[in-house]
């Protein structure tokens, strides 16, 4: 019962730019969230999903390990946070004529495992938090979208 | 709302036993009885019995009376809960994705 989410995008800009933006702390700020990643395999950091008092969310930390780094055509990272605990989060890039072309991918999603495992206590959300607060986030980021 | 949250929980609680995913992987081909249920498991029956009632108060089994047997019958539908998990992450995703879209179409503008 593991299940992965994948998608696959083409991007006019060539695969050096996309690299700049997913392989960079500020560029990463600017479409995920305030974090303080280096590109370098080994090196921890995190994504700190800013709180919302006005929809009652408290924010929300998400813990990571550069995995793999090999610029400008593959990173990923491990992703621990809230029910989700070391899943893996990658970013192909693969030139496409004169554009990209992304195979993203979160894999690791066991569906029964996280709720067995003793790591799961230690995480500051709970999955019953998850549940609740998850949705409100990405329709939060949906309006700030918009 | 609460109660719904209260019920997704008992699901995710319900699949967390390797032995109830188990059970559940057995009646996903063909509902049994108890007694075909315990035989393929090591435990006593009444720690069967104590799996099977987990899975029925979560709603992921019934159970249906055939003269003097029971048989439990898997409700595949009640795992929606486990899916719709991975579908807020989808959602998520596509969002942010289409922000490193906007962000590079920005960029290159410039």
């Amino acid at each position: 019962m593991t299940n992965t989410i994948q998608r696959e995008i083409q991007i006019p800009q060539p695969r050096e730019q996309v690299w700049r933006a997913i392989a960079d702390s500020a560029a990463l700020a600017e479409w995920m969230f305030p974090n303080d990643f280096a590109p370098r395999i080994g090196h921890r950091f995190t994504f700190r999903v800013p709180p919302d008092p006005k929809r009652g969310f408290e924010g929300i930390i998400v813990h990571c390990e550069v995995l793999e780094c090999e610029p400008p055509s593959r990173l990923a990272f491990s992703w621990s946070a809230a029910s989700l605990v070391d899943t893996r989060v990658t970013f192909r890039l693969e030139p496409d004529g004169d554009g990209t072309r992304i195979f993203f991918e979160h894999s690791g999603f066991d569906l029964t495992q996280p709720w067995c495992k003793p790591a799961m206590k230690g995480l500051e959300f709970g999955y019953s938090k998850m549940f609740e607060k998850l949705p409100v986030v990405v329709a939060g980021l949906a309006a700030d979208h918009n | 709302m609460v109660v719904t949250l209260d019920r997704e929980q008992d699901v995710f609680g319900a699949i967390s036993h390797p032995a109830r995913r188990r059970m559940l992987d057995l009646l996903a081909l063909a509902d049994r009885s108890v007694n075909t249920i315990a035989g393929q498991f090591q435990m006593s029956r009444p720690a069967v019995s104590q799996h099977l009632r987990i899975l029925l108060d979560a709603g992921l089994v019934t159970e249906q009376r055939h003269g003097r047997e029971r048989r439990y019958h898997l409700v595949p539908e009640r795992l929606g809960p486990v899916r719709e998990w991975i579908a807020h992450y989808e959602r998520f995703w596509d969002d942010r994705l289409q922000r490193l879209q906007k962000l590079l179409a920005k960029k290159s503008e410039e």
